[in-house]
């Protein structure tokens, strides 16, 4: 990666340690976190049952504390053993979580997928959509620690899919956040397909044995309601089999375009035409297949600046035997595949990748690649010896120079167990500064990992909040600059796989004790400049009325 | 060197026209099988690597033939809430694919297709898109049923023989692939051919070449073997005829002038003794008698050192007890003689041919080394009679080319004798001769 390791360093900046600088503390049990994902299975090898769950990090109370939901399946009709539910836990703000699903309304069964959070009516209280194999769910935040269904009021009813990541965006900028929905293949339980991996027992098919499904897109009238404008848009596809999706400004300006990871179809990136209308351009983008022209089998996918060089790259998980994708920038809206050169293309080759994330584990000031792992079928290492059900998470740490080296194993022996990964989501729950690890196993607990910094490096927040923009101000970006170099985060729903992180942005400053200016870009349009902020805190930003530091994080 | 002229021919110009035979076929080889190489290559980008990617380009067309169908199946089915108008996007997608994929494989298939071929593909696609246009602004219109007519009555068909034909251009395409498969095993094989015949042709070519060589080399080694036989033989007859001649004069010396120089003396002494005493006569009878004394003495001196007749009477060992001492006197060069082991007699030919090798090589001591000391060893070994002269002059090789005759004949003796001469250098430097014959030596034939 040539011109990553011509970027400018950052001055004075930590470099990467030999050691990771950090630590993944298993805390679940620990945080009063008592969850197991029932994906239905009894046997019949459904499907959907091997694609769950999600997981998000949202602040439902608005307290300035991260709390956790986690997303659940249930059993199949005529197979009935147990009640399942998604899991909502408040932050008790002492580094345990209350389980608090029942008073707040979100006690419904359903056979739960992915989870996509982002305040659709600007009240200050982030909702919840929830998708699923059937009917997906929205909740509306009432404000005051409960959830209202407004499946029905909002439109949304009446719409049975297979949906998988979905997420909030405001694709015409009227200040209202939209919703996308990713749908998964025509399915179900009746047409089933019998696919097997050695011809006698029957296992989870991949997604060619059934016809794709369109994914959706909805626009926030503004009144409570929602407009399926899927056609009118131009985004209705009947081909594609999708699993993830991401908010990505591809061409800079300013207009959020949508990056979506199909299965086995070519990686679809629509580009926002202004007019309500987007465009797909993810085969000229170099994007839609792997590098051999290949279709690969698309799970997570995450969008961020990983080189520092000020736009935005892309990570892509894929089935095992296929490498995840790390897709660089190379100017004109064309992406370069750097994921061999970068050392994570023959690391990932064994492992199948859904969840993951772009984040700065060691804060160090280069973006990192967290990926949860875990295959699909629990018979898999019958048939290839060298990949397992089980497999562990990998956490590529950013040298800073272009080069990326799993350090899973040194971050804790818990962390590093093998997993039927899934869903994947950062937040800094604790409020020490750095990120910490919500994940999800298929049919499996969930876990939550504490970052614990040895590194002695800084970091630095900003919680953003947006008055002409949505009030999530998703689709921000927020650069900051010290010592000739810079850094980017983006404030976004969807990403990962079926998940979504915390909302504000991290950056890790290494040993410096503050940064030079930090900018601002609005989903309005709206530019802000701050300057001379200190490391070590949160900063609120309300858009066009300052900036205020909280007390620490 | 000894320069001689072998009769027949010299096999220098066989050797040559053999080697360009060889080379010719060589090079003629290579000509063709860079040629033969050449054509595959061609035929492989031409042909092969050509279909190849065609029919990547018309699988290209194919899945996208096959998007469509299924997409005009999901709008058949009507399970989706959308208008048809929907698809449009996608339909319009997989179009610019599709336009994108005919125009590269138009451009591969160049060679193969009849324009006519590419004419009918050209037209049914443009009638299909234009059955697609229409459909979609049937449905544009609201008339959503007669939209799905047109997708089952027309488009379904159509894109049923689109595919068709498509299908026929990947038969083509593989049978083409076939063909030029075919070429290219015929040249492979044709390219075997002649390198079976290129072998046998070299084959032959060295064998008769090798067979020539063989001949003619030994040819020359005969010839070699027995001139080295007569230049052998002639200085062995050098040495017998010198060894007799030595030998006669020393002979005659000794007996004939010895006796006459004796019978002269003796007259003398008589005819002093008469002649009366303190006369002139006296005195110089005297002294006649002392010049005769003197001169039977350089006679008989002369004849020893010619043929010392002490080795045909007392053997090597005495004579060699006698000699050296003599040598020392006369060129002043210090020479240490040891004997080694148990002696044994060494009588005849042998002796004289080991005096005169230890006379040649104290010779060259004397006159070519500048050496003031010298070393000789005669050693009785079991079975070997060892004589060494070592001395640490100037050394052999500085001038060896002086040697000449006396070198040859030092080699000739020690052959005469079966035995074997070397001339070595010792560490201190100078040279070292030795010589070594066999106990029970050949009385060969000198006189």
């Amino acid at each position: 990666m040539a011109s990553a390791s011509a970027l400018p360093r950052l001055d004075g900046w930590a470099p990467t340690s030999p050691t990771a600088g950090f630590g993944l503390v298993d805390v679940t049990l620990q945080a009063g976190i008592q969850f197991h994902h029932n994906s239905g299975a009894y046997g019949g090898k459904l499907l959907p049952e091997t694609l769950g769950s999600g997981c998000a990090f949202l602040d439902y109370d608005g307290d300035g504390w991260q709390d956790i939901i986690l997303i659940n399946g249930m059993d199949w009709p005529g197979h009935k053993r147990q009640r399942t539910t998604l899991r909502l836990y408040r932050n008790n703000r002492n580094g345990t979580f209350s389980d608090v699903t029942r008073k707040a309304g979100l006690d419904v069964e359903v056979y739960g997928m992915g989870v996509a959070v982002g305040d659709y009516n600007n009240d200050g209280f982030p909702d919840i959509l929830v998708t699923s194999v059937g009917q997906n769910r929205l909740f509306r935040n009432t404000g005051k620690g409960t959830f209202l269904e407004v499946t029905r009021s909002s439109g949304l009813a009446g719409r049975q899919g297979f949906s998988t990541s979905a997420l909030w965006f405001d694709f015409d900028r009227d200040g209202l956040l939209d919703l996308f929905v990713c749908n998964y293949v025509k399915w179900s339980p009746e047409h089933d397909v019998f696919c097997s991996l050695d011809a006698k027992h029957k296992s989870y098919c991949t997604p060619e044995a059934y016809r794709g499904e369109t994914c959706w897109l909805f626009r926030n009238r503004g009144d409570g309601t929602f407009e399926d404008v899927t056609a009118k848009s131009g985004l209705f596809d009947s081909s594609s089999k999708s699993l993830g999706a991401a908010i990505v400004d591809y061409d800079r300006d300013g207009w959020p375009d949508l990056l979506v990871a199909n299965d086995t179809q070519p990686n679809k990136l629509y580009r926002n035409m202004h007019d309500g209308t987007f465009k797909d351009v993810a085969v000229e983008a170099g994007i839609a297949f792997s590098a051999e022209g290949k279709a690969r089998a698309g799970m997570g996918v995450d969008v961020a600046d990983f080189n520092n060089s000020g736009t935005v790259g892309v990570a892509i998980t894929n089935f095992d035997n296929e490498m995840t994708g790390l897709y660089r920038a190379v100017g004109n809206g064309i992406y370069e595949d750097v994921s061999m050169q970068a050392g994570i293309g023959l690391a990932s080759k064994n492992s199948l990748g859904f969840g993951c994330a772009f984040l700065d584990g060691n804060l160090d000031g280069a973006l990192d690649l967290l990926v949860a792992n875990g295959h699909i079928d629990e018979t898999v290492r019958n048939i290839r010896g060298n990949v397992g059900y089980a497999q562990p998470p990998q956490f590529f740490l950013n040298d800073g120079k272009g080069k990326f080296r799993d350090v899973a194993s040194e971050l804790g022996t818990e962390f590093n167990q093998p997993k039927v990964g899934r869903g994947l989501a950062y937040g800094d729950f604790d409020r020490d500064g750095d990120l910490d690890i919500l994940m999800t196993t298929n049919n499996g607990p969930a876990f939550l990992f504490r970052n614990d910094q040895s590194s002695g490096n800084k970091s630095i927040r900003f919680r953003l909040v947006g008055t002409k923009s949505n009030h999530d101000a998703i689709g921000a970006a927020v650069r900051i600059f010290h010592g000739g170099g810079a850094q980017l985060r983006l404030v976004k729903s969807g990403s990962s796989y079926l998940s979504q992180s915390e909302l504000p942005v991290t950056f890790g400053l290494g040993r410096q004790d503050g940064i030079e200016r930090a900018v601002i870009n609005w989903p309005s349009g709206r530019v802000e400049e701050f300057k001379s902020l200190a490391a070590g805190r949160t900063y609120e930003c309300v858009e066009g009325k300052g900036i205020t530091p909280l007390t620490g994080f | 060197m000894l320069r001689f002229h072998a009769p027949g021919r010299s096999p220098t110009a066989g050797l040559i026209l053999g080697l360009i035979i060889t080379l010719a076929a060589v090079v003629a080889y290579s000509w063709y099988i860079t040629r033969q190489i050449s054509g595959l290559r061609e035929l492989q980008n031409d042909l092969v690597d050509r279909n190849r990617k065609d029919s990547l380009q018309l699988l290209r067309i194919q899945n996208d033939l096959n998007s469509l169908g299924l997409a005009m199946r999901d709008m058949l089915d009507n399970d989706e809430p959308y208008p048809l108008t929907a698809w449009s996007a996608q339909f319009q997608r997989i179009r610019s694919d599709l336009d994108d994929a005919l125009r590269r494989e138009e451009q591969l298939a160049v060679a193969r297709q009849t324009p006519e071929q590419k004419q009918v593909l050209r037209n049914s696609l443009a009638q299909f898109w234009d059955a697609v246009d229409r459909m979609f602004l049937l449905a544009q219109n609201g008339k959503e049923k007669d939209a799905r007519a047109q997708i089952r009555l027309s488009l379904q068909a159509r894109q049923a023989a689109l595919s068709t034909a498509v299908s026929r251009l990947m038969v083509q395409n593989s049978e083409s692939e076939e063909q030029a498969a075919l070429r290219i095993r015929q040249i492979y094989d044709r390219v075997q051919h002649q390198v079976y015949v290129l072998l046998s042709a070299t084959l032959i070519a060295i064998f008769l070449t090798s067979v020539y060589l063989i001949r003619s080399n030994r040819r020359l080694f005969a010839q070699l073997a027995a001139l080295s036989e007569q230049r052998s033989e002639l200085a062995q007859k050098l040495i017998s005829t010198q060894e007799s001649t030595l030998r006669y004069i020393s002979r005659e010396l000794h007996d004939e002038f010895g006796q006459i120089l004796t019978a002269i003396g003796s007259m003398l002494s008589r005819a002093g003794n008469q002649s009366p005493e303190g006369s002139p006569i006296r005195t110089e009878l005297r002294e006649v008698c002392e010049i005769a004394q003197n001169t039977l003495e350089n006679v008989r001196s002369l004849s020893q050192a010619l043929h010392p007749v002490m080795l045909d009477e007392s053997g090597l060992e005495s004579t060699l007890d006698w000699y050296i001492p003599m040598v020392e006197r006369q060129t002043g060069i210090a020479i240490s003689y040891k004997k080694i082991g148990a002696p044994f007699p060494v009588n005849g030919n042998p002796a004289v041919h080991v005096y005169r090798v230890l006379q040649e090589a104290l010779n060259n001591v004397a006159r070519h080394s500048g050496a003031r000391e010298a070393l000789v060893r005669l050693q009785f070994l079991a079975d070997t009679l060892q004589l060494e002269v070592e001395d640490h002059g100037s050394g052999f090789v500085a001038h060896s080319s002086k040697q000449g005759i006396g070198l040859v004949a030092m080699r000739e003796r020690a052959e005469l004798l079966r035995g074997a001469i070397e001339f070595l250098k010792p560490p201190e430097g100078g040279t070292l001769v030795r010589l070594r014959i066999p106990r029970d030596m050949p009385d060969s034939h000198v006189t």
